[in-house]
């Protein structure tokens, strides 16, 4: 299947500054991609270039197998972008009304897009309210409707969620999966990472404008972080250092320490990622020497440990020019 | 799929400013103003002309006629001048400021249609301030004394000063961020273009070699009052020399501020003051920037590669080129030569007599 967006040496600079350096980018048709990054690190670059607001320095896109024109951006992609604008003097209805006449809607096809739209984002009842008067999360939908006046295939989303209580981004995260439904395909970058992890299908890792690893959640997870790390608590404190000394010598544990909290948690980590009958044996060997084990946990690193752990060890790579291949079909690729 | 593109009916940016331009109390607060200066003055003036009556001086219903056209013409052109600027400098800088520029840029719409659906708001604000005005002008038809030549001229006048003094908002709006400088900045250029020139043709007689020389019209060509001067000064239908060329109840002469307007525009000749005609040059001078100045606007309004060449640029250029060559055509129509100062005239020689030659 065609891909929806593809960047190709996605490369852009700000004068010296390097924002985007050589991305490779590919998103298939449908899913929700969440685009992660420390600040600076080339996401709103990213999303400008391809809503066709920025002119990328060397590089080539493709949107749904089109080769990215300004034209093309603007029938192909509704942006939504970071800190985004309302008119404050205008009606519900009249904000939507001015974006699908600037895209060439009129006549009943106008008011029946306006109409779809705040059901859609459920402002169907504030219609004749002014936009300044609406919530935060209100605006926030608002504008996320009208980026989809031209009924675009591709949404961009710069931080949707940023700023919005608990419930709103309940309410968000239902209209994203809608949108997604609908058979659009969305890309959202959003620093709630958590966030990004209920409602993606998969994600990408940007840091100093370079892909740091990028695929379908599930098999970045597992690919990463599976089994990386155990957590071991012991029923009697005399025997840690039994634990310690056993697990020190398992050829598979990089590090092991006890928690500062409570001298009866142990945290392993562990070089490679251990499967379970690996981790049985591990738990067998302590049971057989004699620690009494209360309690093993081998646990996955959470999308904010791996975003954490990926950008650290860009920042310590940083200078080398080994390239990366970024890919979102059914392999999952890091940078390394 | 996405939906086809097709390109707006109506220009989108003025279907949203003509519903939100009379909203909130400001636009009535402005209306209320403009309305109450214009009353007031054309009440002053009468009571000005009435006062000249009493004290003596022949009034007649045309001279009231007038002096109120003249003053309200004025007042209104002061208005404009100090409005436009406004209205039009937070278009495009007002949109960066309110962050919602990347979402109109990220539309089919260009920033030429952006630029045109600002300004074309602004002036129609403007408009209603002129028809509005109306029935306060209508009062110099109680007393008669104006052309329609006139009139003409003065609407033509007023519309195209709209026109320039909005532009230069415009302008200033795509080149600054912000609203506040791009307003300080359109007012620097308007008081450079309104200001400036009368002060310098007010001290030009002191500076120029040899002294005492009038100032040249070219000085004044971008004035919107010395055009207005220009164009509501009655010349005399007859050449009376005796006859001063101002009425002394024409209130530009006599109130001391209001007749710095009228230096460089009258100079004075042997054969008695000649007006010059320097609205004509004011007229297509403002339309030559409206153009040259939205040309630039639309390329500063861009995000990113705002000097390279586009299609858009020729319809500019040709339009640009159509004034430039209607001026060249009527070269001597727009270009005003002014009478050479009498004192400066070299006097005519002397007959001297030939005496015959003795014969031998």
């Amino acid at each position: 299947m065609t891909l929806a967006i593809e960047t190709i040496d996605l490369t852009h600079r700000y004068k010296k500054l390097v924002a985007l350096d050589r991305l490779h980018l590919r998103v298939e048709q449908g899913c929700i991609y969440g685009f992660i990054g420390p600040n600076g690190a080339g996401k709103t670059t990213t999303l400008r270039i391809l809503a066709g607001l920025l002119t990328p320095t060397k590089g080539e896109v493709r949107l749904l197998g089109e080769r990215l024109t300004t034209r093309a951006a603007q029938r192909l992609v509704g942006y939504m972008p970071d800190f985004f604008g309302v008119y404050d003097d205008l009606r519900v209805w009249e904000y939507l009304d001015f974006f699908a006449r600037c895209y060439g809607l009129r006549g009943a096809r106008l008011r029946q897009v306006v109409d779809e739209l705040l059901d859609l984002v459920d402002l169907a009842g504030k219609r004749d309210a002014f936009v300044q008067t609406l919530s935060r999360g209100m605006q926030q939908r608002l504008c996320l409707a009208h980026a989809l006046v031209h009924d675009p295939p591709i949404l961009l989303l710069d931080e949707p969620a940023s700023g919005l209580d608990p419930r709103a981004r309940v309410e968000l995260r239902e209209l994203l999966r809608t949108l997604r439904d609908m058979g659009k395909t969305i890309m959202l970058s959003s620093h709630i990472l958590s966030e990004l992890a209920e409602v993606c299908d998969a994600i990408g890792i940007i840091d100093h404008g370079r892909m740091v690893i990028s695929g379908p959640l599930a098999e970045v997870q597992q690919q990463i972080a599976t089994g990386a790390r155990a957590r071991l608590r012991i029923a009697r404190e005399s025997d840690v250092v039994l634990a310690l000394a056993l697990l020190q010598r398992q050829p598979l544990v990089s590090a092991v320490g006890a928690a500062p909290a409570d001298p009866r948690s142990l945290v392993i980590d562990f070089s490679e990622p251990l499967d379970e009958e690996q981790c049985a044996a591990i738990l067998a060997e302590l049971v057989k020497a004699g620690v009494a084990v209360s309690e093993f946990s081998a646990r996955s690193e959470n999308l904010e440990e791996l975003f954490l752990r990926l950008t650290a060890s860009v920042g310590q790579l940083d200078g080398q020019a080994a390239a990366v291949g970024a890919n979102a079909g059914n392999t999952a690729s890091v940078r390394r | 799929m996405a939906t086809q593109i097709r390109g707006p009916l109506l220009n989108p940016i003025l279907v949203r400013e003509a519903r939100t331009r009379m909203r909130g109390f400001r636009p009535y607060l402005i209306l209320t103003i403009f309305l109450l200066l214009l009353i007031l003055s054309a009440f002053g003036i009468y009571q000005y002309m009435v006062f000249q009556a009493r004290t003596g001086m022949v009034v007649l219903s045309s001279h009231i006629g007038q002096a109120l056209f003249r003053g309200l013409a004025f007042t209104e052109m002061f208005f404009i001048v100090l409005v436009a600027p406004i209205l039009t400098s937070g278009a495009i800088s007002g949109e960066r400021e309110r962050l919602t520029y990347d979402m109109l840029l990220a539309t089919p719409l260009r920033p030429g249609q952006m630029l045109a659906g600002k300004l074309i708001g602004a002036l129609s604000y403007l408009l209603l301030l002129i028809v509005a005005s109306i029935p306060v002008f209508s009062t110099v038809l109680i007393f008669g004394g104006v052309e329609l030549r006139t009139l003409v001229w003065v609407i033509l006048l007023l519309g195209s000063a709209a026109l320039f003094f909005g532009t230069i908002g415009l302008f200033c709006s795509s080149l600054f961020g912000r609203t506040t400088p791009a307003t300080i900045a359109s007012y620097v250029v308007v008081l450079i273009l309104c200001g400036v020139p009368l002060l310098i043709a007010s001290i030009w007689p002191q500076f120029s070699n040899p002294m005492g020389q009038s100032p040249p019209p070219w000085l004044l060509y971008l004035n919107p009052f010395s055009a207005i001067v220009a164009v509501t000064t009655v010349t005399p239908t007859t050449a009376q020399p005796d006859v001063p060329f101002f009425s002394p109840s024409d209130p530009f002469m006599v109130v001391p501020f209001l007749s710095q307007f009228s230096v460089g525009v009258v100079r004075y000749a042997p054969e008695g003051p000649v007006l010059m005609p320097v609205y004509r040059a004011t007229l297509l001078g403002f339309w030559l920037g409206t153009f040259v100045l939205l040309w630039f606007s639309s390329h500063l309004a861009l995000p990113a590669r705002r000097w390279r060449p586009r299609w858009s640029d020729l319809g500019f250029i040709a339009v640009i080129g159509a004034i430039a060559l209607f001026i060249w055509m009527r070269i001597e129509w727009w270009w005003i030569v002014p009478p050479v100062d009498p004192w400066l005239m070299p006097p005519e020689p002397m007959p001297v007599p030939i005496e015959p030659a003795p014969l031998p």
